[in-house]
Parts: C-alpha cells; sequence; structure tokens
C-alpha cells in the first residue's frame, strides 16, 4: 500500500460550540474536540469509532472545510485549513468529498443522476458539458451502475444502489481524501458487504485514503489501517488496526469490543477473549454501565473515569495524556496495569 | 401446548386484484418463556408479522391466517373490545425508535401510568396514587437513573437508552406473557444497546415472559436467541435452533447473509456479498424468491417455488437445502450436471 507523506494531519484540532442555556445562565461550552491528533496517508484508511456525541461527526465537518477549527492546526496535503484564505480553502475543498450516513437523505429527490454526478463538476471543473457526461458515464461504470441509470431519479434505487450513487458523486473530482460518515449503517447486511468492497476496490484503484467515521466495530475491522477510538471529543486510543484489536489497551475500547454481539462466541477478539475464556461472556460488558455524560458538563478529570470499571482516585482528578505504549497510543492512568 | 400459534399468517397491502404480499403463509409457534429471533433484512415482512400479532395492521392492510392462537384463544375471531384487552397487557411491543414511540406531548409518568389506567388491576386503575407508585417502581426496575426525577421529565429530556428503558418499563407494567421486541436496540449505541439487551433477557427469566426479538443483526439473535426464524422477502426460508442453524445453515439465504458479515471474512480482503437485492413488489421472481441471487439456483429452481420442509423446529425452503459443508443436496449435482445452471448470476 502506498506510503506517502500525510495526507491529512491534525495536530491538537479543537472545535468548540458555545451554546445558549436559557437568558439567565451563562453560556456552556460544548467541547465537541478537544485537542485531536492523527495522521493519514494517502491511500490508507483510518477509522474513527465512538457512541454518539463523541464529536465523531464534528471531525468531519473540520476535515471537509465546512467549519474551521477553533484551534490547534489541521493541515490538508500540506496546508493548514485553520489558517488559510478564502482562495486556497476553495482550492482545496474539491482534495476531500464526503460520504453521508444516509442515502435516502443526501441526494436531491428532483435531480437525474447524472445531474447529481454533474453537479461537482459544474462547480469546480472548467469543462464542457459534453466532457461532464463522459466522465460521469465512466464513473458510473467504475461503481457498477448501469448506462441507463444515468437518466433515472434517486427514488427509483435501492438504498445499496443509492449509496453506489453517494460514491459515486464523492469521487467525480478525483478527490485524494472521502470522509464517509457511517457509509454502511443504514444499510442491510448483504447489501453493505456490496458498498464495503465497492470502497475498497476503488480505493486500490485510485489510490483514495478514507477517514472512516464508524460505530461498527466489524466494519472498521475488515476496512480500516488504523484506528482512532473517541470519547466525548477525545482520541482515547490510537494505532494501527492490527494491535487495537489484538491488544485494545484502554477500558472504554474495551468495553466497545465486549458489547459488540458477535455470532460465535469462541473465535472472537484475541485480547478480550483470552482474559475471559470459559467465563461468562456479559462479564466485562457488564461493568461498564450508564451513558457518556452530556458533552456540556466539565469533569475534572478523565472523562470516562464515572463509567470505567478500574478507575481509581487519580482518574477524577488527573485528565490522562495520550501516551505512546508499543504501537499504540493511549490516554489512560492505569493502561500498563489493565494490559496484564 | 405452545403460548402462541400461528399457522399460515398472510398480510396483504393493495387493492384486492393487485395485492402486495407483505407475510406470506408464516408459520410461528412461541412456547412460553422461550426466546425466538426473527432476522432477515428490510422488507422481509419481520415487522409486520410483529404488527399482525398485535394487531396493529390497519386498513388497507388485510390479515388472514389459518390459526392465530394466544393462550388458547383465536385472536382473528375476538371482537374489538377483546382484542384491545390483550393488547398491551398479556401482548406487549417494544418498538424501535423509543423517541418516535413516546409521546412528546406528556410526561414519563402520564405515559406509564396510562397503560396501568387501561390494563391494570382493579386497585390500580381505582387509585392514581397506586399507579404513581407502580410507575416508580417499573423505573427502578429497568435501571433508570434517578427515577423519581424520571417520573416528571418529558420524551425529550430522555437519552436514547433511556427512553427506551421507558418503553421496556411500559410494556411489562402490566406483566404480559409475551413481548414482542421490534428491533430494540438498532437506534442504541453499543454499550447502550448491550446494557438494553441484558436488561430484556434479566426481565424474561425473573418473569418467563416469552420474547419474540425481531432484528436485521444476526449477532444479536446468536446471544439472545434460543430458536431463529429466518425471513426473506415476506416468506420463512428457514427455522432453527441457536447456534445449529448458525453452524449449519441449511438454506442458501442464511449461509450467504453469514458468509456476508465481516466477522466471517477476518482474513479476506473482499467480503462475499450477496449480488442484487431483495426483490420488491414488481419484480417478485416465479419460482424460489432468491433464485435471481442464489449461488445454487437450478432451473426448477426458476420455476417452482420450494415449500418449507423438514422435522419439526428444522425447516427450510430449498429445494436442495444445504448439508452441514455448505454444498447443496438433494441430487444438485446430478440435476445441475444434467441441465446446467440456469442462468449465471454471476
Amino acid at each position: 500500500m502506498n506510503t506517502g507523506a500525510p495526507l491529512l494531519e491534525a495536530d491538537r484540532l479543537t472545535r468548540h460550540y458555545t451554546v445558549s442555556r436559557g437568558p439567565f445562565r451563562a453560556r456552556g461550552v460544548v467541547r465537541a474536540l478537544d485537542g485531536v491528533s492523527f495522521t493519514v496517508r494517502a491511500g490508507q484508511t483510518l477509522a474513527v469509532v465512538g457512541e454518539s456525541g463523541c464529536g465523531k461527526s464534528t471531525l468531519a465537518r473540520q476535515v471537509t472545510m465546512i467549519e474551521r477549527p477553533t484551534s490547534g492546526a489541521l493541515k490538508v496535503d500540506g496546508i493548514d485549513v485553520a489558517t488559510a484564505d478564502k482562495a486556497t480553502l476553495k482550492r482545496l475543498r474539491p482534495t476531500v468529498q464526503m460520504v453521508f450516513q444516509n442515502p435516502y437523505a443526501s441526494l436531491n429527490p428532483r435531480k437525474k443522476v447524472g445531474t447529481l454526478l454533474e453537479e461537482p463538476l459544474v462547480i469546480n471543473a472548467d469543462i464542457d458539458a459534453a466532457a461532464r457526461r463522459a466522465a460521469a458515464r465512466a464513473m458510473m461504470a467504475k461503481v457498477g451502475l448501469r448506462p441507463e441509470h444515468y437518466r433515472r431519479y434517486p427514488h427509483m434505487f435501492s438504498g445499496g444502489q443509492r449509496q453506489r450513487i453517494a460514491v459515486a458523486r464523492a469521487l467525480m473530482l478525483h478527490p485524494k481524501l472521502v470522509v464517509a460518515d457511517e457509509p454502511v449503517s443504514a444499510l442491510d447486511v448483504s447489501i453493505q458487504a456490496q458498498v464495503l468492497n465497492l470502497m475498497m476496490d476503488l480505493q486500490q484503484e485510485m489510490g483514495i485514503a478514507y477517514l472512516f467515521i464508524s460505530h461498527n466495530l466489524q466494519v472498521v475491522r475488515h476496512i480500516a489501517d488504523a484506528i482512532a477510538v473517541m470519547y466525548l471529543g477525545k482520541i482515547v486510543e490510537y494505532g494501527p488496526k492490527v494491535h487495537v484489536f489484538a491488544r485494545p489497551a484502554h477500558p472504554y475500547t474495551r468495553s466497545l469490543l465486549a458489547s459488540t454481539p458477535r455470532l460465535s462466541r469462541g473465535a472472537s477478539y484475541t485480547g478480550i477473549a483470552d482474559a475471559r475464556a470459559g467465563a461468562d461472556p456479559r462479564l466485562e460488558r457488564a461493568a461498564v454501565r450508564g451513558e457518556p455524560p452530556s458533552p456540556l458538563s466539565q469533569l475534572p478529570g478523565c472523562a470516562f473515569h464515572k463509567r470505567c470499571p478500574y478507575a481509581i482516585e487519580r482518574c477524577r482528578v488527573e485528565v490522562p495524556a495520550l501516551e505512546l505504549r508499543g504501537e499504540v497510543q493511549v490516554a489512560c492512568h492505569r493502561a500498563a496495569e489493565i494490559e496484564r | 401446548m405452545a403460548l402462541l400459534e400461528i399457522e399460515g399468517l398472510t398480510v396483504e397491502f393493495g387493492s384486492v386484484a393487485a395485492p402486495f404480499t407483505a407475510v406470506d403463509d408464516v408459520d410461528l409457534a412461541i412456547d412460553a418463556g422461550e426466546i425466538v429471533g426473527c432476522v432477515g433484512e428490510s422488507g422481509s415482512g419481520k415487522s409486520v408479522t410483529a404488527l399482525a400479532v398485535m394487531g396493529l395492521v390497519e386498513f388497507p392492510g388485510r390479515v388472514r391466517a389459518r390459526r392465530m392462537v394466544f393462550a388458547g384463544r383465536e385472536l382473528l375471531s375476538l371482537s374489538g373490545a377483546e382484542r384491545r384487552a390483550l393488547t398491551g397487557k398479556d401482548i406487549a411491543m417494544i418498538f424501535q425508535d423509543p423517541l418516535a414511540s413516546l409521546n412528546p406531548c406528556f410526561t414519563v409518568a402520564f405515559q406509564l401510568t396510562e397503560t396501568l389506567r387501561m390494563h391494570g388491576t382493579e386497585e390500580e386503575r381505582g387509585s392514581r396514587k397506586l399507579r404513581r407508585a407502580r410507575a416508580l417502581q417499573l423505573l427502578q426496575h429497568v435501571e433508570i437513573p434517578d427515577p423519581a426525577a424520571r417520573l416528571a421529565a418529558f420524551p425529550h429530556q430522555l437519552s436514547g437508552g433511556m427512553a427506551q428503558r421507558v418503553m421496556i418499563a411500559m410494556a411489562i407494567a402490566c406483566n404480559p406473557r409475551l413481548l414482542i421486541a421490534d428491533e430494540p436496540t438498532t437506534a442504541l449505541d453499543v454499550t447502550v444497546q448491550a446494557q438494553v439487551l441484558d436488561l430484556l433477557l434479566r426481565l424474561q427469566q425473573e418473569r418467563e415472559m416469552a420474547l419474540l426479538l425481531i432484528t436485521h443483526d444476526l449477532a444479536v439473535v446468536a446471544e439472545t436467541a434460543q430458536r431463529v426464524v429466518v425471513m426473506y422477502a415476506g416468506e420463512q426460508v428457514e427455522t432453527g435452533p441457536v447456534p445449529g442453524i448458525f453452524d449449519a445453515p441449511q438454506h442458501p439465504y442464511t449461509k450467504a447473509l453469514l458468509d456476508a458479515l465481516p466477522e466471517h471474512n477476518l482474513d479476506r480482503a473482499r467480503l462475499k456479498a450477496i449480488p442484487g437485492v431483495v426483490p420488491g413488489q414488481h419484480d417478485r421472481p416465479t419460482g424460489c424468491l432468491l433464485s435471481p441471487r442464489c449461488d445454487f439456483a437450478l432451473a426448477r429452481c426458476w420455476v417452482d417455488r420450494p415449500p418449507l420442509a423438514g422435522p419439526a423446529g428444522r425447516k427450510v425452503r430449498c429445494h436442495f437445502a444445504l448439508d452441514a459443508a455448505g454444498r447443496p443436496t438433494h441430487g444438485w449435482a446430478a440435476e445441475a450436471a444434467a441441465g446446467g445452471v440456469a442462468a449465471s448470476n454471476r
């Protein structure tokens, strides 16, 4: 696989939102992204995993340059988008394209497939209509749509085909990075496999990098090269897929893995399976209770300590920093003890 | 004697002249205290089956069945009032999106006590105080943090997991004998899903309820159910015990579904996808409904719809049910050599 210069580089990327909490109360601050650092190289897939409210979608908004970060640096193709001027951003935006979660909502029902696919070219490329049509037809063939689909409307397609259209549209400008926000979670299992195969084939063929946002660890395990696990705006574990799945170090990653239902109880995630071979499969999952706290509340210490089965006094007062342990970065005070 | 026995359940929508069969000739039996999983993709008719049991299929839907007996009573011949007395009391249901199923205009307490006002015991129906006490007790039972405060909350003030717990509390308020859970955890995060599933299983054991768990997630069923019904395009294609049905699926569709999971493709670059899509209203094949997508379809499969056959509890709807090694049986090889594979599916 191509391992060139970093295509996307985030350094302590931060995005805060201020929200009104009523007329007589001070404004609250939602730390949707709080000092996130990661790198994506050309042709690679970084999966971002976490539950709702952990900042996955905010991250997508920064990377696609819809919003500017509050602080920190985000380099797309070597240019820092936090400080870049408007003209630079406009030039940069076609290099990052997006595929959304729900293909029933992300395609304009009043436009034909051909129009949908050509629209990015109308806006961003200086070519004539015939060239646009040729490009659209070529891309349709690439994603497995038939030529007659060119004149059809989105409602005439099934969910899987719509997601193919959405992928085709994202690739029309030949981006270097595609941000995929839960691209298969609205699809059925049999269709999910088709779309995942398509995405991986296109990556091989065109050398695209993916920022793959998902909550489904099984899917992530299949498609990703590296994984960043997020909790309440922070990355708690970040490293190559093989290492994160083999030896999940952060208690939150472990609970995510333990909570994921699986078909066969024996052949499961190595790290955890060994630890509890023969034991009740729900043992570790039962240890994590409750739901993520509101992102408005500013708890001191580790964001996960209220739900963490390993939390000690130190976790309640001191925020753990992301530290490199072997191949994987982990933000946990007790990572060394848990690993044993 | 099973708690719920359904034979030949058919649900049709659309006009009588050109009906669309959403559920076609489904047989289902659930014993008291049993957990039955019902899996299938969207459009497979699993939710409509549940709605038919609840009596919630509205005009122009038409429900027919040779037999639909719950606890010795034929459901389809009950009067409206008798059916309503049963629904929500002895048969309860929880739905996929908890925040969409709760009424946004009323508090949790109101909606919980409403169930008790309709279906509760004599004392409960007579005393508001008692109903409120019961509602609090129910919230404690489903492990909602700070239950007393939650009684006064409106649905929008609850998280998804808490709202689903409220839905479960409403469903178990009258000690139902059968609980139907239609995708109860699909809208929830993984860690919350695990907690809600654990809660459902605990309640099911404590109360010896029968549980019909409808889901598209095979892994959820594998971890919870004792028996599984696999549905495809409105038909039952396979039924069998867990984990047997997952270890040795006999229907090509069940096998293909399992093979498409990333979990079963750990060291492979590509997933084994099922080509094509589930047939809709206008493109239903005449023969086996899976024939256009099946790896093993022969000429016979394209014209002749197979019956649901096999020993009780392990039925499969396929002319050439698969053996333990995943190979088609019943003379498939000979027929394939004679007639060739009917059409190249790939």
